[in-house]
């Protein structure tokens, strides 16, 4: 029982932190980035160098964050940028991207499912049971990263412009606010936060060139119920994540594989607005 | 110009094509046939991604799903229940029934008024992900995740198999090409450009759609059974989410709404696949999304306008073919309808009408009737809730309280196109008309609720009723029957969107700002047409006016509001004197003055 509820409270974190950096993007910049899954997969390889390189795993999240950082600036210059006022268009160019980045991988790592090693092994003791101690860290992580993101859009500048551009651009920018800045850093941001949760998320799991495409299905559903708040996402997160651990505990893991993405459709059917609030 | 023009291309080409299908096997060799038949089938399913995504605008990742399912019905009916042809045609059956049934079903879900496009995607999303889940959990009956294969099939010779995809490939892309040519493709495009707009001339958007879906799952799942039947072989794959995105990718790279690009995209990019991919395994796929995120940033048409204008410009050089086909109706009067003249002497009456956002209370009770006959005109200032009235009367989702009655029926909660159906037509503030539709397909649309749209061809003659004709001669439009209206005039514009409105033939005519940014000479003429609606055709036009002199000219009656309040109502003289009034429109407090 114990461990099922510490299984729920893991996968939902787990989930809310692979969901933030295409979150971010999508307040910001109303587009959704189909590259998401791809970004991930870029942090996983990252995770598997830097362990393979002997640098300490503790450091493969802030250096995938980084990385995908710069990335993602290149992106949003190139790519991103000609589609603002083609929104769906931007979802199918993204997804491109992701193709291209997936075939890249695989032509210099090849296709095989590797591995990355976890800066904490083993289990923890917690009262009667035995957990394991990276899911308990990355859950800590995530909630860090989730107080740190809120942190950055109410205690900052960037913040504060960041949220003037959300609720409403064009008088953002008659108030001299660069959206144009905001909108680049936000996708920097964006893909680095993906970058870095695929990193955070490699050594539970194994490294492949597609290992982000179910993530991003999930984080997408996830995303589009919350809507544009980081309280709404972490509730979202615990609520579908919760019922997928259920299903795939009591009902079956296959099934359990689509409960977000069943739930996500029916949760927004009966309210459009999901379950954001505010 | 003949009707007949259209069809007569598409059975031309449809010949052609036939020919080329029956001469392939013999000058190609066995390994392309064998490809080819593979890629006949998939392109059949992108032709149904373009007809809804690149024609209708639904961004579909889950076509593939409709493909899964009749490759599977094949599969599993081969392989459990028995195989013959009676099996086959019964199997056939079963796959494109299920796939007609599961796409109603997502069409219900996806579309209803005031859904976003994007939820639609979201489903269509969700779908091939639950068909792959379904399949896993199908254990040992669907061969999970390894698929069903070697189950008996007809091992014909691949000419004989090349036959009946190419043939299937040519039937589908005949039925679809004179579907999207005909008045009701241009109907698929309008909802494509302006879906809302489409609704409040009274088009059922949302069962267009649907039924679009259920045809374009039909004609997916034969490709898939065809495919399964050949191949042998059926994988989850089939139906997953990738082959759903491949879909777009091919019909993006061949040029969305064009129909034939996505069919020479499938083929194209599928059989170099098939080449490349045992010299360059990854390069290939990486190939094909480099030119799929190039075209659509810089080129969103994809290629096959630019190859169509090259062989055009080349023909023309050549004079084979003449200028491109543009459809032009000529126009004649009818009489007005019969429900036009429906005897109810006030067609449109609210009781306690109310409409809030969250504690903000835009319309506050307001109970009003306009007359058979009349100009209601509606004023006040900003933010007093008009343009929110006509919404709340025009559409019955949008009121939190209160009740509407058109001709004497109660809107409930009635979709826009419903309460269309029930007599009125609203024009708007702003002049959103289909950007790429002419003035002549503009005035079919709006006749859709009375005359239908003809799936197959296209009309010769619209029939207007005399108040929408006297519209068009007013403005000019008579004769730019054939221009897009994205180059109209603002005049112009404002003169067809009322054309339009008035060609639904509605009972009660409503009508925001219709002179907003109009000369005086037009505003005259509007004016003057206005006033012979409700004289000579016994109209009930409610009109929300900032204009006063133009009110004063033309009104029978006036009502004035206020912060979501009903502040006063009576004849044009009394209003217009009233100290309120003038308070009101001074700015001052209203309840000073009372």
């Amino acid at each position: 029982m114990a461990i099922l509820v510490l299984d729920m409270l893991t996968t939902s974190l787990i989930l809310f932190v692979v969901a933030a950096g295409l979150m971010i993007i999508l307040g910001v910049m109303k587009l959704i980035n189909f590259a998401h899954g791809a970004f991930l997969t870029v942090g996983g390889y990252t995770a598997m160098l830097t362990t393979d390189a002997g640098v300490s795993p503790w450091l493969s999240g802030p250096l995938a964050l980084i990385f995908g950082f710069f990335g993602g600036l290149l992106i949003e210059r190139f790519i991103v940028r000609p589609l603002y006022d083609r929104p769906l268009d931007a979802i199918l160019a993204t997804w491109g991207l992701g193709i291209v980045i997936g075939q890249l991988i695989t032509l210099g790592f090849g296709r095989e499912v590797q591995f990355a090693a976890s800066p904490l092994e083993g289990t923890l003791t917690l009262g009667a049971i035995d957990y394991s101690a990276y899911r308990l860290a990355v859950s800590g992580i995530a909630l860090a990263i989730g107080a740190g993101l809120t942190a950055l859009l109410y205690l900052t500048r960037f913040g504060l412009n960041a949220r003037a551009v959300i609720m409403n651009e064009t008088l953002a920018r008659g108030l001299g606010i660069d959206s144009a800045r905001v909108r680049a850093f936000t996708f920097g941001l964006g893909a680095g936060l993906a970058c870095a949760a695929g990193a955070l998320i490699t050594p539970l799991l194994s490294v492949d060139p597609n290992m982000g495409l179910p993530w991003l299905v999930n984080s997408f559903m996830l995303v589009l119920v919350s809507g544009v708040s980081i309280p709404s996402l972490l509730l979202a997160s615990l609520l579908l994540g919760s019922a997928q651990v259920l299903v795939s505990t009591f009902v079956s893991p296959i099934l359990g594989g689509m409960t977000i993405v069943v739930l996500a459709a029916a949760i927004l059917r009966i309210n459009p607005r999901g379950l954001s609030f505010g | 110009m003949s009707r007949r023009r259209p069809l007569r291309t598409a059975l031309i080409g449809a010949f052609v094509a036939l020919a080329v299908i029956a001469a392939g096997p013999f000058v190609l060799d066995t390994y392309t046939t064998n490809i080819l038949i593979r890629a006949f089938f998939l392109a059949a399913l992108a032709m149904t991604v373009d007809v809804l995504w690149g024609y209708t605008g639904i961004l579909t990742f889950g076509q593939s799903a409709f493909f899964g399912i009749g490759a599977y019905a094949c599969a599993l009916t081969f392989t459990h229940y028995g195989f013959g042809p009676g099996w086959a045609i019964g199997a056939l059956l079963a796959g494109m029934g299920t796939a007609m049934v599961v796409a109603a079903l997502i069409g219900w879900l996806a579309f209803y008024h005031g859904a976003s496009p994007l939820y639609a995607s979201i489903i269509t999303l969700a779908l091939p992900i639950v068909f792959v889940q379904l399949i896993f959990a199908g254990g040992r009956f669907t061969g999970s995740s390894s698929g069903l294969s070697a189950f008996p099939t007809y091992y014909w010779a691949f000419e004989t198999w090349f036959w009946i995809a190419g043939t299937y490939l040519v039937l589908v892309a005949t039925v679809a090409w004179i579907f999207v040519k005909s008045d009701f493709g241009r109907l698929l495009v309008a909802i494509r450009e302006n879906e809302d707009r489409c609704a409040y001339l009274g088009i059922p958007v949302s069962g267009v759609k649907i039924t679009l879906m259920v045809a374009a799952g039909a004609i997916g799942a034969g490709a898939g059974f065809g495919y399964s039947a050949f191949t042998n072989v059926v994988a989850p794959e089939l139906g997953g989410f990738l082959l759903g995105t491949e879909l777009l990718i091919w019909t993006a790279l061949g040029g969305r709404g064009t129909l034939l690009g996505p069919i020479f995209g499938a083929i194209g990019i599928d059989v170099t696949a098939s080449y490349l991919t045992g010299a360059l395994p990854f390069l290939w796929t990486l190939l094909v999304g480099i030119a799929f995120i190039v075209v659509i940033v810089f080129l969103p048409e994809g290629l096959a306008p630019i190859i169509g204008r090259r062989l055009r410009a080349a023909g023309q050089a050549l004079n084979l073919v003449g200028a491109p086909h543009v459809s032009s109706y000529s126009v004649k009067a009818i009489n007005p309808g019969s429900h036009a003249s429906e005897d109810v002497e006030v067609p449109l009456r609210t009781e306690g009408l109310q409409r809030h956002y969250g504690s903000l209370k835009v319309l506050d009770g307001i109970s009003l009737e306009a007359r058979k006959a009349e100009i209601l005109s509606i004023v006040g200032p900003n933010g007093a809730g008009k343009t929110t009235f006509m919404r709340c009367v025009s559409d019955g989702g949008e009121r939190s309280g209160g009740k509407v009655f058109i001709n004497g029926a109660e809107i409930g909660r009635f979709a826009p196109h419903r309460v269309a159906k029930l007599g009125v037509g609203r024009s708007f503030q702003n002049t959103n008309l289909f950007d790429t539709l002419t003035v002549g397909e503009c005035l079919m649309l709006a006749r859709f609720k009375t005359d239908g749209a003809q799936k197959f061809s296209r009309r010769e003659s619209l029939d207007l009723p005399e108040p929408a004709l006297a519209i068009l001669r007013a403005t000019e439009l008579a004769d730019a029957m054939t221009l897009e209206t994205r180059n109209l005039s603002h005049g112009m514009k404002r003169g067809l969107e009322l054309a339009m409105v008035l060609a639904t033939e509605p009972s009660v005519l409503l009508l925001d700002e219709p002179t907003a940014g109009l000369t005086k000479a037009e505003r005259t003429a509007i004016g003057d047409v206005l006033v012979k609606l409700a004289n000579d055709h016994r109209l009930c036009i409610v009109l929300i006016e900032h204009d006063l002199d133009f009110v004063r000219d033309i009104s029978s009656r006036i009502v004035v509001l206020h912060q979501g309040a009903l502040l006063m109502q009576g004849t044009v003289e009394e209003v217009i004197n009233s100290d309120l009034v003038k308070a009101v429109y001074a700015g001052e407090d209203a309840e000073s003055v009372k």
